[in-house]
């Protein structure tokens, strides 16, 4: 394997499956750290490939890759996604909003409160290495996974949201947020720097009061 | 369970921790100025017999035990057993209420 300066790690898959295995199967799309496609496990680590210089991992000389961890493996290098996805419909992660077309548009300040707790997770690519290092997940394959609970306290702050008693239904119990044990693998993993540990704490916190209230 | 019962599960444990925090420190520190005392188990013992506020406080403390405890054990179990569903939360009733027996059981024997 020729080693190149600033190589990265999908720079190693590509040339494998170009001049040493064609039928090597992985997954990749913009190589620049935009569609979280490309993540993989790399040296045991769940890494986004393209973004991944070879020169930061691979201090031994040796680099093991894997596909990530704590999903199906559909061949090679490639994981089944669906599961994943699936729960970030689960803890419904779609938005849904309040006003209609014929309203005005709405006036959200950056600083508000909600607005900077959204923001501070909306940078998610969805590329599952939150996902691949939690402990969590490994232990209660039903649990949503932080990617997903973090989708859901982005939405749960978006006030020009809706339905969100029904979203933190959706995100509480041994499935959802009170699963988590604040482990902060996710956190330290997680290539744009988003805190799904905060994000979750977050959900508890909405669950307790609503419950508290009654809502719930 | 439900989410609702989950979710009043995870506040009972948070609760509960609470209170065991500030037991645990209360707790420890009579250990230590009972041994730095030199008191012997007679002393001790005529210290909390027939002690209302010791019965209170050690009451409280197998209370938050017993809540905490089997809550914890709970995920445990689930996540690295891969026990769930209701004979799992029967087993740790009855395990709550053993803990509860044990923890009384030595509350009164320095109480009464």
């Amino acid at each position: 394997m020729p080693r190149e300066a600033s190589q990265t790690v999908l720079d190693v898959v590509t040339y494998i499956q170009r001049a040493l295995d064609p039928t090597l199967a992985y997954r990749f799309a913009c190589r620049v750290g935009m569609c979280g496609s490309c993540a993989m496990m790399v040296n045991g680590v769940p890494r986004w490939t393209c973004r991944t210089h070879v020169d930061k991992v691979a201090g031994s000389g040796m680099l093991e890759l894997a596909p990530l961890k704590n999903l199906p493996v559909i061949r090679d290098l490639v994981a089944d996604m669906r599961e994943f996805f699936d729960k970030w419909a689960r803890a419904k992660g779609e938005f849904r909003g309040r006003s209609t077309r014929e309203d005005d548009f709405a006036r959200v300040r950056p600083d508000s409160a909600p607005r900077m707790q959204a923001d501070a997770g909306i940078e998610c690519i969805g590329c599952g290495v939150c996902y691949a290092a939690c402990d969590v997940v490994k232990w209660n394959p039903d649990y949503l996974g932080p990617a997903a609970l973090n989708r859901a306290w982005t939405l749960i702050n978006d006030v020009r949201g809706k339905e969100n008693l029904e979203r933190l239904r959706a995100v509480a119990g041994d499935a959802g947020c009170h699963a988590c044990h604040s482990h902060v693998s996710c956190t330290e993993r997680c290539p744009k720097h988003i805190s799904p540990t905060a994000a979750i704490a977050g959900l508890k916190r909405e669950v307790t009061k609503a419950v508290l209230h009654g809502d719930l | 369970m439900t989410f609702r019962g989950e979710a009043r599960l995870w506040i009972a444990q948070r609760a509960s921790a609470v209170v065991l925090a500030l037991c645990v420190a209360v707790h420890l520190v009579t250990i230590v100025y009972a041994v730095r005392s030199g008191l012997n188990a007679a002393e001790i013992l005529a210290r909390t017999r027939g002690s209302v506020a010791w019965f209170a406080f050690y009451s409280l403390f197998v209370l938050a035990v017993t809540v905490h405890a089997p809550i914890g054990l709970r995920s445990v179990l689930g996540e690295w057993a891969g026990w769930r569903g209701r004979s799992r939360d029967f087993a740790l009733l009855l395990f709550a209420a053993f803990l509860a027996w044990i923890g009384m059981r030595a509350v009164l024997g320095v109480f009464a």
